[in-house]
């Protein structure tokens, strides 16, 4: 078993965000958290990433219970995330923050006496090359375009070598040419990494177009799992998203 | 897109002209100054490396401790205790000096590194300042108010000329230690921590404990500072942990430029000078420093040496497009 949610709840006051959510997502998967605004899917994404913890219910990955894992242990046993609102370093050049990944996850930024730049430059570079920013290598983050952020965020992701990526909103506020580069880019890592990938999306045709399984919130309940067919075809999903069942 | 590789060593090649002048005139300095202006040099050093130890926190780390002094009152107290009481050798006072307040640091750390910005500076505010207290108040163990007198280094640095040799020699070994660590793997996790704790959490990092390492590197060579201070100047007194000495590397950061390693160099040998003149003529000294402080921060916010980069990096800049 690769991730698994066991009845997970998050309540914030009297609100119920997330309730009761049990799920599993395999290993390799490209799996999509749909749901109307509100339906809780940012919340499900911070309760398996760290970012809150359950009010009840467990999160196993690799059947290892990490309930209550600190978010840098969780990204030390694999899984790393990127969030809605693009967090990048915006006073770090691209190479630099691209670097900061490899540094952490390679356990080395307890080295006192070596120059960072000279670890990992070969993975660096690959990695820059991969999501189409070497020549923004020595760019500060903020003054790249905000597509280009979206991807830098993807690329300092990947510099911590994750089994398991997060991406909450990946497309958000792209234009379509820049959503196609990056979805197309999310699939090859997928592929060639064997990287499973667990994301959230407002926008339907890119969810259709790349999820392979997709899991529908509303109001924070699982009202369907299934293939994009099986998500489709589904009633309760047509009633929450048209109104009524088409 | 990458920087011109003649352009990155020449610009390399000046700095390490700039350097060599500076360590030559350094050198040199003893047999052209006088003997008062050689213990303000004396006096620039020390404070220059408290001023490096609290940039660590405040420059890169991007946290605001206003207690470094506590560390490096706790240096010069561990050196004047240990010799005039204990009759301890100098050198291993020195290294006590340094291993009280890394421990101690280690200690209040623990506290502060769960809180960012104000809160971080509110606290060791508080935690300097008790340190200080403990200090003023413990008559019989410390000499509260009165101090301790008659600190000596060893004969062969009795005389200043010497002493300032040694100062120098430690100020020069601490900078380069200094600049390895934040040129370091963790050098650039305190930075990134400094740009975006939560996107550096979220790569893996548990952000308290590195900003408690940080804190005690900061601590311990705080502490050195004080410690090489205290024999130079014979005695030590409770005023050297206040907030008020706390102020001074802050000050001296934000006047050289805190993004830039030798900014709070700048500032403090800025400050030490201009204060060792303006008290030649006025007692008002806190004002004449005020209003200096306050031109900064209208007119130039990166500091005097954060001013001068951008200059050079505009007209670089230019005549790249040429």
């Amino acid at each position: 078993m690769f991730l698994q949610t066991q009845g997970i709840t998050k309540e914030f006051g009297k609100l119920r965000a997330v309730n009761n959510v049990t799920l599993e997502i395999k290993k390799g998967d490209i799996h999509a958290i749909i749901g109307p605004n509100g339906a809780g899917k940012s919340t499900y994404f911070n309760l398996v990433t760290g970012y809150h913890r359950a009010t009840s219910g467990k999160v196993l990955f690799r059947d290892k219970e990490i309930t209550n894992l600190p978010a840098y242990s969780r990204c030390n046993l694999g899984i790393t995330r990127s969030f809605q609102i693009t967090s990048i370093y915006p006073k770090l050049t691209v190479y630099e923050s691209v670097l900061m990944g490899l540094l952490s996850h390679r356990k080395v930024t307890l080295n006192f006496f070596s120059s960072a730049k000279k670890f990992f430059k070969e993975e660096v570079w690959r990695i820059l090359g991969d999501v189409g920013l070497a020549d923004q290598a020595n760019t500060l983050g903020d003054s790249i375009s905000h597509g280009d952020k979206k991807r830098l965020e993807l690329a300092i992701t990947l510099g911590t070598e994750p089994e398991l990526l997060c991406l909450d909103e990946p497309t958000c506020g792209m234009s379509p040419e820049e959503t196609d580069i990056a979805m197309s880019l999310i699939k090859k890592f997928s592929e060639e990494r064997g990287l499973t990938i667990l994301f959230t999306e407002h926008d339907m045709s890119v969810v259709f177009s790349i999820a392979k399984r997709i899991s529908v919130l509303h109001q924070g309940t699982l009202i369907a799992d299934g293939s994009p067919q099986d998500v489709r075809n589904s009633e309760e999903v047509q009633k929450v998203y048209l109104g009524h069942a088409a | 897109m990458v920087q011109n590789p003649t352009e990155k060593e020449k610009s390399l090649s000046q700095r390490v002209w700039w350097l060599a002048l500076l360590i030559l005139i350094s050198l040199i300095a003893p047999f052209v100054i006088s003997e008062f202006y050689l213990a303000i040099l004396c006096e620039a050093l020390v404070m220059s490396l408290l001023a490096l130890s609290f940039n660590l926190l405040f420059g890169y780390m991007g946290q605001l401790s206003f207690g470094q002094a506590a560390f490096y009152g706790l240096g010069g107290y561990a050196v004047a205790m240990l010799m005039t009481k204990a009759h301890l050798n100098f050198w291993l006072s020195l290294v006590a000096g340094i291993l009280l307040p890394a421990i101690i640091g280690l200690i209040v750390g623990y506290f502060c590194v769960r809180l960012r910005g104000i809160y971080f500076a509110i606290l060791t505010l508080a935690f300097g300042q008790l340190i200080f207290f403990i200090v003023f108040k413990w008559h019989n163990f410390t000499g509260g108010d009165d101090g301790i007198q008659g600190i000596f280094p060893p004969d062969f640095l009795k005389s200043p000329t010497a002493y300032y040799y040694f100062i120098l020699i430690v100020f020069l070994l601490s900078s380069y230690v200094l600049w390895r660590i934040i040129h370091s793997p963790f050098g650039q996790t305190i930075v990134s921590m400094r740009e975006n704790s939560e996107r550096t959490e979220f790569l893996g990092i548990n952000i308290a404990r590195y900003q408690l390492i940080a804190f005690v590197i900061a601590a311990a060579f705080a502490g050195l500072a004080g410690a090489i201070w205290v024999p130079f100047y014979r005695s030590v007194a409770p005023s050297y942990l206040t907030w008020l000495k706390s102020g001074e590397p802050v000050m001296a950061a934000i006047l050289g430029g805190p993004s830039l390693f030798f900014g709070p160099i700048l500032g403090m040998f800025i400050m030490t000078f201009f204060h060792a003149w303006v008290l030649g003529f006025t007692v008002y000294w806190p004002v004449v420093m005020g209003a200096l402080i306050l031109a900064v921060i209208f007119f130039l916010p990166g500091g005097i040496l954060g001013f001068i980069q951008e200059k050079v990096n505009q007209r670089k800049e230019i005549r790249n497009r040429e």
